[in-house]
């Protein structure tokens, strides 16, 4: 047998030793720069790997009338979700005829997602399915029916276009603001949509340490958990149940009512008709409600009271009345004949009484509203002037109420009609239509309100707004929103006053005669306005008391008729659902009782209560 | 009176066995019932292997001497045995059942080859630095490197490999033929690159110039070394693309993130956050939430770097340090050069495992399988460690008594 030699051993065992000890070294060396000096980063990554956040949505904040009562509320709404790890196939076809959907649609919602994080396959079930699901609870593993909130409009709440709707988030919106999640409900349009922010609150996060395969294993970290902050409720400027009292009048009808406090430009009333039951909207969005609400031909989801634009007819006489006036182009003691018809060049245009006025001065002119005074009057003032004027009133600009996608109306000016025609394409005939509001001249309602605003407070401007303030829970604290005043320069007291008492005229004996209250000073001025779509669109305009006006408002009735006849009776109820907070008897019906001197005991006027603004314009201050 | 008896190397292996117990409880649900089965069961094999190794380490050494060719051919037929009715394990066939056993041929068939090696080198006459005596013994250990890497299993097939260069250095090859051997290899790998292989080539010519050999054998040094630089390209590019993308794995596991990269990334991870002083025990996130991929077996030391931190981590590395330097002191204080390359020859199967699958677990080493000792899940493993481990218990026991 080989015997080694002890020098032949030594040397060997030297080499296998540095061998052996240089290899353990770059060990050592490995462990050292990612335990101790790479240890921060792995520590992260580990953190990252085991810890899931979950995001927590916050409750929308609810929106309330200004006595509090709550109009828009929150219900729970059932979800079903499924984790794709535990449902099997056999299950899935199960979920499928459940559910009520093809098995293909639910394969689609989870394809590729192969984790224990559940993925939402229905929202808003009813309540049948939520039974059934739960009597096949323990046939169904992975299946989870889940808790989320939906609108809720309370019994009677109607008023959509004041609201708006919520829906889950869109690609393209969810690209412009980063804080979007997929699937996340956010305010669509109205009020939802301009006060998402605040309505939405902030979302939260916990944080949920999870497996290698995603399973869920209890929370971690409490004190590391972000709670979502509600939404903060909204509260409006308007009681609802004079809102509710507006709509009423219009039931059946297209058109809109809207009116206002001229003392700080809250709205009062604000109904675009026809609209739709905003519940159709709640919660999942059934395709053929949407589509059945977009091709309807009367224009439900249309907000007429600030989108729509029409002509405004013989209310926007009183625009050129004070311009006549302010410029001095016409006194008070200006004559003009009404033979019944107007000739301009070979054309002959009709007064509204075609047996024709006579003689008469400014005053009875707007009191009778007589065409062909305002046909003349239009063609002495020249359309640079009157355009002016247009201006000065607001009028071709949206309002800045807080409602978005306001529309701002058009009024033509000298360059308008230039661009449009040419600059010898457009004659005298067009200036003589706009001045009794007909023409090119489109208004919303919205600007006739505010118009009727200016008329009552001599020219200060309160910017229209829905919303009074915020309620913050959190800090238990209610947040105003700062308010614009403006003022319409260059006009006197004396043209406030004329023009006020021509209004003032218009419902005491004039045409706008139906709107009048009993026990109230109301100014108004009635419109007829012709348009392309079929019978006149029938206008009021009015504000009320006369000295110290509270509400200012614009009716329109589309295709209804005439102004006077139409829509002054209703702007009359408005007032009188206003003052008296109800209907009084008919006048006809007192005639013949011996009520009529309790009568007058038993109206007690409301407003006394609401302390009344120095009516100034600052023309005279 | 005390038993004369290698307490040292003893303690060592005990300490090693236990942290492996520890480790695998860990690793295996920390008791929850129903993984219980995975320590439990290596709990038995370690007590079964403990007492095996007692058993070895008194067998004569006569016997093991005389056993050695029969105990190399039994393991050459048991591994020709698993290539035909072979129970498939994670794609590759390493597995013979009998009965209620699984059993890895190839596990005993590392012991049987450095005995069968040691064996035959021993001999008077024996004289490695002749060719006839270098073939058969190299032919002796790529039989088994050859039958295993067919399984296949690459993996253990290398720790053959890695075999030759210690044992046959430790039996007296001269460094010529170290030489001879160990050139080409290099020559492989730099001749990718026309300029490093110029420069190989150059420290080639010069070592050869000053080694005084006969110029035909210099020459034919040199041209084997120039055919081997010309041919792997060649043979590279002769390979189908997935045969390619499969050695480059190998080599760089990192570059697929989600099968071999996925794994060293997250133990990288888990020894990472461990940082100096660990999470605690069963306190590791990576480890207890499954992140870690084969945590019980592969990427066991991961356990340990996440839960003991740098600190544990460096501990038991310096146990395995302390063992093989313990090893290589043994082999180096015996005469018989049977018994001394029998211990060198297990020493550097112990340190191939130990490098290649540490390293694995902190990215500086491929992704091969291979178990690391005495703390790896698995049966066949523990016990043919136990049983090396019994050989050197018997040799050094019979060192001290002469």
């Amino acid at each position: 047998m080989n015997e080694l030699t002890r020098q032949q051993l030594k040397q060997r065992k030297i080499i296998f030793n540095i061998f052996v000890i240089g290899l353990f070294l770059v060990l050592f060396y490995g462990f050292f720069t990612i335990q101790v000096a790479g240890r921060d980063k792995y520590y992260e990554i580990a953190l990252d790997n085991s810890v899931r956040e979950l995001i927590q949505h916050p409750v929308r904040g609810t929106i309330r009338d200004r006595n509090e009562k709550i109009l828009v509320d929150n219900r729970p709404s059932f979800v079903v979700s499924v984790i794709p790890r535990q449902l099997s196939a056999e299950k899935l076809e199960d979920l499928a005829q459940i559910i009520n959907e093809d098995p293909e649609y639910i394969r689609e919602k989870i394809r590729g997602r192969h984790t224990f994080l559940p993925v939402i396959i229905k929202r808003d079930l009813n309540y049948q399915t939520i039974v059934k699901l739960e009597e096949n609870r323990l046939n169904l593993p992975g299946v989870l029916v889940e808790l989320e909130s939906k609108r809720f409009y309370v019994d009677g709440v109607l008023s959509p276009h004041i609201f708006g709707y919520v829906g889950e988030v869109t690609q393209v919106e969810a690209s412009r603001n980063k804080d979007f999640l997929p699937g996340e409900m956010i305010g669509k349009s109205g009020l939802e949509l301009k006060y998402d922010t605040n309505l939405r609150g902030v979302k939260g996060v916990h944080f949920v340490k999870v497996d290698a395969e995603g399973r869920d294993l209890g929370m971690i970290n409490l004190e590391r958990n972000i709670d979502p902050i509600p939404g903060m409720d909204l509260y409006l400027t308007l009681d609802y149940s004079f809102q509710q009292f507006a709509e009423s009048l219009m039931v059946d009808k297209r058109g809109a009512i809207v009116a206002l406090d001229p003392r700080n430009g809250n709205i009062l009333a604000f109904v675009s008709k026809p609209d739709y039951d905003p519940r159709q909207l709640a919660g999942r969005i059934a395709p053929e409600i949407w589509y059945k609400l977009q091709s309807d031909t009367s224009h439900p989801l249309y907000n007429r009271v600030t989108q729509s634009k029409y002509p405004p007819g013989s209310t926007y006489k009183l625009v050129a009345a004070i311009a006549a006036l302010q410029e001095g182009i016409i006194t008070t003691k200006w004559k003009a004949y009404c033979p019944g018809y107007f000739r301009l060049g070979r054309k002959v245009i009709h007064c509204w009484n075609t047996k024709g006025h006579g003689e008469l001065t400014i005053l009875p002119a707007i009191k009778h509203s007589c065409n062909v005074f305002f046909y003349k009057l239009g063609l002495k003032i020249g359309l640079e002037t009157w355009a002016e004027y247009s201006q000065k009133f607001f009028f071709g600009q949206p309002t800045g109420i807080d409602l978005p996608n306001e529309s701002a109306g058009l009024v033509p000016t000298v360059e308008y009609f230039n661009s449009r025609y040419g600059p010898n394409g457009w004659t005298k005939g067009n200036l003589a239509n706009l001045a009794i509001g007909q023409g090119e001249l489109l208004t919303t309602p919205l600007q006739m309100a505010q118009f009727a605003m200016i008329l009552a407070s001599k020219g200060v401007v309160h910017n229209p707004h829905i919303a009074d303030y915020l309620y913050d829970a959190q800090h238990d604290e209610r947040i105003y929103f700062p308010s614009k005043i403006n003022y319409v320069q260059g006009i006197s007291d004396e043209v406030y006053d004329l023009i006020r008492e021509g209004m003032l005229n218009v419902v005491h004996g004039g045409t706008g005669w139906r709107a009048s209250v009993y026990g109230i000073r109301v100014a108004g001025k009635t419109g007829t306005a012709q348009n392309p779509h079929g019978e006149d669109h029938a206008w009021f305009i009015a504000f009320a008391p006369y000295e110290n006006p509270v509400i200012a408002l614009a009716v329109i009735i589309e295709n209804a008729g005439g102004g006077g006849a139409i829509a002054a009776p209703l702007a009359g109820l408005c007032m009188e659902k206003f003052f008296y907070d109800r209907i009084l008897p008919r006048r006809v019906a007192m005639k013949d009782t011996i009520q009529v001197d309790s009568l007058e005991s038993a109206i007690r006027i409301k407003v006394d209560a609401i302390p009344s603004l120095e009516i100034s314009s600052p023309d005279s201050i | 009176m005390m038993i004369k008896y290698d307490y040292i190397t003893f303690a060592l292996t005990l300490i090693l066995v236990i942290t492996g117990m520890i480790a695998i409880f860990s690793a295996t649900g920390a008791g929850a019932t129903d993984e219980q089965g995975y320590f439990l069961r290596q709990l038995i094999w370690a007590i079964v292997g403990i007492l095996v190794m007692f058993g070895v380490s008194f067998i004569s050494l006569r016997f093991i001497n005389r056993f050695s060719y029969w105990l190399y051919g039994i393991s050459m037929f048991l591994l020709l045995l698993v290539l035909m009715v072979g129970k498939a394990g994670q794609g590759a066939e390493r597995w013979l059942v009998l009965g209620p056993i699984n059993l890895q041929p190839s596990e005993l068939a590392k012991l049987a080859t450095i005995m069968a090696v040691s064996k035959f080198l021993a001999d008077k006459y024996a004289d490695v630095n002749k060719l006839k005596y270098f073939i058969i013994s190299v032919a002796l250990i790529l039989l088994p490197f050859l039958l295993i890497t067919r399984q296949p299993d690459l993996g253990t097939g290398l720790v053959f490999l890695a075999l030759i260069i210690p044992l046959l250095f430790w039996a007296g090859l001269n460094w010529f033929h170290i030489f001879t051997i160990v050139t080409p290899i290099f020559t492989m790998i730099f001749s990718f690159n026309f300029w490093t292989f110029m420069v190989l080539m150059l420290v080639i010519a010069l070592i050869l110039a000053y080694s005084r050999k006969k110029p035909i054998i210099m020459t034919a040094v040199f041209l084997l070394n120039i055919t081997v630089g010309i041919l792997t390209p060649y043979m590279w590019n002769q390979l189908r693309p997935y045969q390619q993308q499969r050695i480059m794995t190998f080599i760089n596991p990192e570059k697929d993130p989600k099968g071999a990269g996925y794994q060293i990334i997250q133990s990288q991870v888990a020894i990472g956050s461990g940082g100096i002083w660990g999470k605690g025990y069963l306190k590791g996130t990576q480890t207890q939430l499954r992140f870690l991929p084969a945590q019980h077996t592969d990427f066991i030391f991961s356990v340990i770097g996440e839960e003991f931190g740098f600190i544990g981590a460096s501990g038991i590395l310096f146990i395995y340090l302390i063992l093989i330097l313990r090893l290589i002191k043994i082999s180096s204080s015996i005469r018989d050069q049977f018994e001394s390359m029998i211990i060198i020859g297990i020493a550097t199967i112990f340190m191939f495992h130990i490098i290649i699958n540490i390293g694995m677990t902190v990215g500086m080493a491929p992704v091969t399988g291979l178990p690391l000792p005495f703390l790896s899940y698995g049966g066949s493993s523990l016990l043919t460690n136990l049983i090396m481990v019994g050989v050197i218990l018997n040799i050094s026991r019979h060192k001290f008594i002469h």
